[in-house]
């Protein structure tokens, strides 16, 4: 037997399946039911934009060919709305140069109608595990956010110098402050952030900053 | 004073005007514009000539003629009895002869004073004794009528030979003439002959049987053969044993309808190198219609020949690239139809052993995944069949057709390839074959794709590199058309499928085309196979029903 995707943790995470073949929809929905994976399907891409949210959890698999636009195009698209799910291509006539572009823009796999199970529930798997990454990522993200959103702006003045790794008395300098408050602001800063130390701040700030 | 001012006869003699005398006022000379001496002068030297012409010398010829008449009497009188009339008759003859008609009258007077003075008594006297009267009468009017006889003769001898002489001159002069043009028509061959060696074109003259007479010096230098040599038909040996066949017939059609004559021919110059002639004959024809001359022209057309061939090489690649192309895209659309349904049935396929293998077993889902099983393989095979359908040819139209003609459109159509390919078509039909009900331009389709196919095989072949279309009677009410190469035959291992669809034992082939082949033959209610000749090459052949 294969390995299965684990349901009992994320039990919200479902594929979205978009190709305008009924039956092959049907047929995926299927054979992942019954291994277990939710999965819901989309005649077109206009379907799927209309009830997908930011909050959809899971992965897309894709045909390449679609009615209105290309799969390549979709990819594009989504990229530019902001939703990430992971995308796992399929196609009944794949070329190489097809491949080469799905891949470089960041598809997780190209499968080739007609697939192996095995080689679907891998490719799931594996996007569902991108998926998940992006996810706890983008939680963390904003939970960072929202402390940087609870500081009052003399501290986060004192953070931005902190974390350049500027001396106390240096930041008094800077600020035109006397030490003894520069010391009382850092104090809150690192409450408020809930950094343990110096390097857990650094390491939020940085986070947060490359993600901006 | 002039004594001819009163000589009326002979003053126009004397006074009519020269030409381009100075007296414009009258017909008539004047002394007032020439003076008096000259008019004198003039005057007489007129009357001596005319007195020596018309008395004188008839005169002295009369009487030279007389005399001697009379001396040779005198001298024959003592031999003959009556000697005197017949010489006086000679005399007058004579004068008449030479002198003219007054010099015959002179004679004739002068005799009868003669005679009758000398030879009629009483002798030597005048007098005529009155018997002897009438015997000089007679004499008078003898000589009379010999003397007019004689000048009239004369005068007739003398017109004749002016006449002659007249006649002589003038074909004198028509012969120079004659002469002269011969020459200005000699000369201008001559020219035109130049002109011809000089033309760079290969030209020729033939008799109106087509035999050739003439042949300049361009076409001499290409066929390397003399004037002499190339004579009558030789000109035939020389072409390309291919081409030969169909020029002889072309030249014997046009030389009988007396029509213009036109050929592309490959003709063999030194060396033993073919090179690409258009032959162009003109006939010449007299003004009742009938054919005199053939007038020929060989223009080169290698180069044009080559370029054109080119032209068909390219674009036969380019078809051939785009028929792969479509092939290609036409496989690809298949490829996803199949595809299609293909991968329903499997991951429905997995989805119901997964519902089965599941604790406790999902029958329900499981046999409605089973139906949907059932389903898209229904569809699958319906798209097998959509593709079957749409390589089987459904007849579209028959019509009695000569199934020989067709073979020899096919060759018509094929020609330029072969002789691209350096291959030869040859034809083996069978004359009188029933006419066949089957659809003339699919038939076509399959014959044409059979013969490209001979030729493609034999590319590598070196030595006999013939394409044999047959056309035979085949069992009773059926024609059997075969087509056979000399290339390396069909592999035992392949010829089972070498009718598939897609199977192709060419680098560019798309498979299709004996796959088409034979769904055209078998929409005929005929059949197409393929054996290996004796030789090692292939024979396609298809029989088709002839019309029930």
């Amino acid at each position: 037997m294969t390995q299965r995707p684990d349901q009992t943790k994320e039990s919200r995470e479902t594929v979205f399946i978009v190709d305008d073949d009924a039956a092959i929809c049907e047929g995926l929905c299927n054979l992942l039911e019954s291994v277990g994976v939710r999965a819901s399907h989309y005649p077109s891409a206009e379907a799927f934009l209309d009830h997908v949210t930011s909050e959809s959890a899971g992965c897309l698999v894709l045909d390449v060919r679609l009615p209105g636009m290309t799969g390549v195009e979709f990819q594009e698209k989504l990229h530019h709305i902001g939703i990430r799910l992971p995308i796992v291509f399929m196609t009944a006539h794949g070329d190489i140069p097809m491949v080469r572009k799905v891949m470089k823009a960041g598809a997780v796999e190209f499968l080739t109608k007609p697939f192996q199970k095995e080689e679907l529930l891998q490719a799931v798997e594996q996007a569902f595990a991108i998926d998940r990454t992006q996810r706890a990522e983008q939680n963390l993200q904003g939970a960072i956010r929202a402390r940087i959103d609870s500081l009052t702006e003399r501290e986060r003045a004192v953070m931005a110098l902190v974390t350049t790794g500027l001396l106390n008395k240096q930041i008094a300098a800077e600020l035109n402050l006397s030490e003894i408050t520069v010391k009382l602001h850092r104090r809150h800063v690192m409450e408020k952030m809930q950094a343990g130390s110096l390097a857990d701040l650094v390491k939020m700030c940085e986070r947060v900053k490359r993600q901006a | 004073m002039p004594p001819f001012r009163r000589a009326p006869f002979i003053t126009p003699l004397m006074l009519r005007p020269r030409p381009g005398g100075k007296c414009p006022a009258s017909r008539w000379r004047c002394a007032r514009c020439h003076g008096w001496q000259f008019m004198i002068r003039e005057a007489t030297g007129r009357l001596f000539r005319w007195t020596m012409e018309y008395c004188a010398v008839p005169c002295a010829i009369a009487s030279f003629f007389v005399v001697v008449a009379l001396l040779w009497t005198f001298l024959l009188q003592h031999i003959i009895a009556y000697p005197f009339v017949f010489l006086f008759f000679g005399a007058v003859m004579g004068s008449a002869w030479f002198g003219g008609v007054i010099s015959g009258m002179m004679a004739v007077s002068m005799s009868s004073v003669l005679i009758a003075f000398f030879f009629i008594p009483p002798l030597y006297s005048i007098s005529v004794a009155k018997e002897s009267q009438s015997f000089l009468a007679a004499f008078i009017l003898c000589a009379f009528a010999i003397s007019i006889v004689s000048s009239a003769k004369k005068r007739s001898e003398n017109a004749i030979r002016e006449a002659r002489d007249e006649l002589e001159a003038k074909v004198q002069e028509r012969t120079a003439e004659l002469r002269r043009s011969n020459q200005e028509i000699l000369e201008s061959e001559r020219q035109l002959r130049i002109l011809t060696e000089a033309i760079p074109q290969q030209i020729w003259r033939a008799n109106a049987e087509g035999q050739v007479e003439y042949c300049n010096q361009h076409l001499r230098d290409y066929i390397g053969m003399s004037a002499e040599e190339l004579r009558g038909d030789a000109f035939l040996r020389v072409l390309h044993p291919e081409d030969e066949v169909l020029f002889r017939m072309g030249w014997r059609r046009a030389l009988a309808a007396g029509s213009r004559f036109e050929m592309e021919v490959r003709v063999r110059g030194v060396g033993d190198v073919y090179r690409w002639f258009l032959v162009r004959s003109i006939p010449q024809q007299a003004e009742d219609g009938r054919i005199v001359r053939w007038y020929g022209i060989h223009i080169d057309i290698e180069e044009q020949h080559r370029t054109q061939q080119s032209l068909a090489l390219a674009q036969e690649d380019l078809a051939r690239l785009s028929r792969t192309l479509s092939m290609a895209e036409m496989a690809a659309s298949i490829a996803h139809e199949l595809n299609q349904p293909l991968t329903a049935v499997m991951t429905h396929a997995y989805a119901c052993r997964e519902w089965l293998n599941a604790r406790p077993a999902n029958l329900e889902k499981a046999s409605a995944t089973t139906e949907k099983i059932v389903l898209e393989s229904a569809r699958a095979s319906a798209v097998v069949a959509r593709v079957r359908a749409l390589f089987r040819k459904e007849v579209q139209s028959t019509e009695l057709t000569d199934v020989n003609h067709l073979i020899q459109d096919l060759a018509r159509l094929l020609r330029d390839e072969a002789i691209r390919r350096n291959i030869s078509i040859r034809l083996d039909l069978e004359e009188g074959l029933p006419r066949l009900e089957i659809d003339p331009v699919q038939i076509q389709q399959v014959l044409l794709n059979l013969a490209v196919n001979g030729m493609d095989a034999m590319m590598q072949c070196m030595e006999a590199r013939d394409l044999i279309v047959r056309s035979q009677p085949y069992g009773e009410s059926e024609v059997l058309i075969s087509v056979e190469d000399h290339g390396p035959g069909i592999a035992p291992e392949i010829a089972a499928r070498i009718f598939e669809p897609f199977f192709s034992t060419k680098p560019q082939g798309t498979g299709m085309g004996l796959a088409i082949c034979r769904s055209i033959v078998e929409a005929h209610d005929g059949r197409l196979w393929v054996v290996n000749a004796e030789h090692g090459g292939a024979i396609f052949q298809f029989n088709v029903r002839t019309q029930a």
